[in-house]
């Protein structure tokens, strides 16, 4: 807004607007002790803070959305870090510091609030071993929960192969308390969506830098999505509580890449050993095939050879039987000659005066005999 | 298939009957014209119908081959 103070008359409360308008790019972090705390009717909280070593008070106000979202209880006496910018509240004229976010703040104090949680989330069985859910046999659809800034991204599409997945990413402030409401967000956004895993990675980090991920309201967001959920989140010594709610929790985004390739990796495994089974057991069928011809081809030969065989069986007992069929004799001009049915093959089987049968080929001649030479 | 079976039987009783009959000539010093006789005829048509069916046989493992051939 261009204007000119000379010129220009304004009355308080456009005065007030002006100055705020201003205030609120003075964007700054305040670390400070937690004086008096005041629950308002409406659910935001009026607190003071005040400087350890030197006097110095501001009052401050965070909207109860925000107060609901980072975990923490305030109380007298905490050191807290706020985020926010300062804000005159037109009717009183008061100065306060609207707190966007607030975090604890000062050694150990972070460890414990950890501590303390993990033990809360961990009696309700937010992270227990049985309510992890296995990944679906081949997912493809995957809801990836990240910042597109930076080498992780990069990292994670590098590495997962080429198995027709169907990747959706939100992209998601995930360092700061600031990121503690993009990434309910996109958690959010993402429950309506059809996806078969959700993935939430990023890069490794010390433990303020990882403090949204133990965020409470997050960490039940996690616990209590509808599909499977692998955290690639770096840590440092302490796991991130989100990545302790998730059912898989990887510590790159290059093994969650792993993670998800890992059935489908198996599956062309499988695929080629049946390929190669049937191959080679085709190859052995066709074998099998050749040499039941063969076989056959020798068994041919050998029956046609039997086939032989019988024909010279058969030649042969022709030629037998037409060397002795009587009838041939007889018909050539011989014939046979017996006495009383017994044939005549010497002169003692005969003597004079005997009935003699002379066999012809087309009858008998009975006839005596009169000498014997 | 049962015809094919008999008539596979038919050709070896055949042959059998027919290696009977000559070794009766073969083992006969003294041949008795009429048993001869009646073996011979006996012999004749086992030989007619046996060489009908080898014939027959011999047919159709000449098919069968070349079927099995072109096939190949």
């Amino acid at each position: 807004m261009e204007f000119s103070a000379e010129n220009k008359i304004f009355s308080v409360a456009e005065f007030i607007g002006l100055l705020n308008i201003g205030l609120k790019k003075s964007e700054v972090k305040i670390v400070g002790e937690v004086g008096q705390v005041q629950f308002g009717p409406t659910g935001h909280v009026y607190f003071t803070l005040k400087d350890e070593k030197e006097p110095g008070l501001i009052s401050c106000i965070i909207w109860k959305s925000k107060y609901m979202l980072y975990g923490i209880k305030l109380q007298e006496g905490m050191k807290i870090l706020a985020f926010g910018h300062p804000e005159v509240y037109a009717p009183s004229g008061r100065l306060s510091f609207i707190a966007d976010t607030i975090e604890l703040a000062g050694e150990g104090t972070l460890k414990k609030q950890y501590d303390e949680l993990k033990k809360k989330l961990e009696q309700e069985g937010l992270f227990a071993e049985e309510k992890k859910r296995p990944l679906p046999e081949y997912p493809q659809k995957i809801g990836v929960i990240t910042s597109k800034q930076g080498a992780v991204i990069a990292d994670f599409l590098n590495n997962i192969g080429k198995f027709g997945f169907k990747i959706t990413m939100i992209d998601s402030r995930v360092e700061g308390q600031e990121a503690v409401s993009d990434l309910l967000a996109a958690i959010k956004t993402f429950r309506k969506k059809d996806i078969d895993v959700l993935v939430i990675i990023r890069g490794g980090g010390s433990m303020e830098s990882l403090m949204p991920f133990n965020n409470e309201l997050l960490v039940r967001e996690v616990a209590a999505f509808p599909v499977p959920v692998v955290a690639g989140i770096g840590h440092d010594k302490d796991v991130p509580l989100v990545a302790m709610a998730a059912d898989f929790s990887e510590s790159t985004p290059t093994a969650c890449a792993n993670l998800l390739n890992e059935s489908w990796e198996q599956l062309l495994l499988f695929l080629e050993r049946c390929e190669r089974n049937i191959i080679v057991r085709y190859e052995a069928i066709f074998d099998r095939y050749l040499m039941m011809e063969n076989k056959l081809k020798i068994f041919f030969e050998r029956f046609k050879a039997v086939l032989a065989a019988v024909g010279q069986i058969l030649e042969r007992a022709e030629k037998i039987i037409f060397l002795n069929n009587p009838e041939r004799q007889l018909k050539l001009g011989y014939s046979i000659a017996s006495i009383n049915g017994k044939i005549i093959r010497q002169t003692k089987d005969a003597a004079v005066g005997n009935m003699i049968d002379i066999k012809v080929s087309d009858g008998n001649i009975k006839s005596e005999i009169k000498k014997i030479i | 298939m049962i015809k094919e079976k008999q008539d596979a039987k038919g050709l070896s009783g055949n042959l059998k009957r027919l290696n009977e009959i000559t070794e009766w000539f073969d083992k006969q010093e003294e041949i008795d014209v009429e048993e001869g006789l009646l073996k011979v005829k006996e012999a004749a048509e086992l030989i007619k119908a046996s060489k009908a069916r080898l014939k027959a046989v011999e047919n159709e493992f000449e098919e069968i081959k070349k079927e099995m051939d072109a096939e190949a």
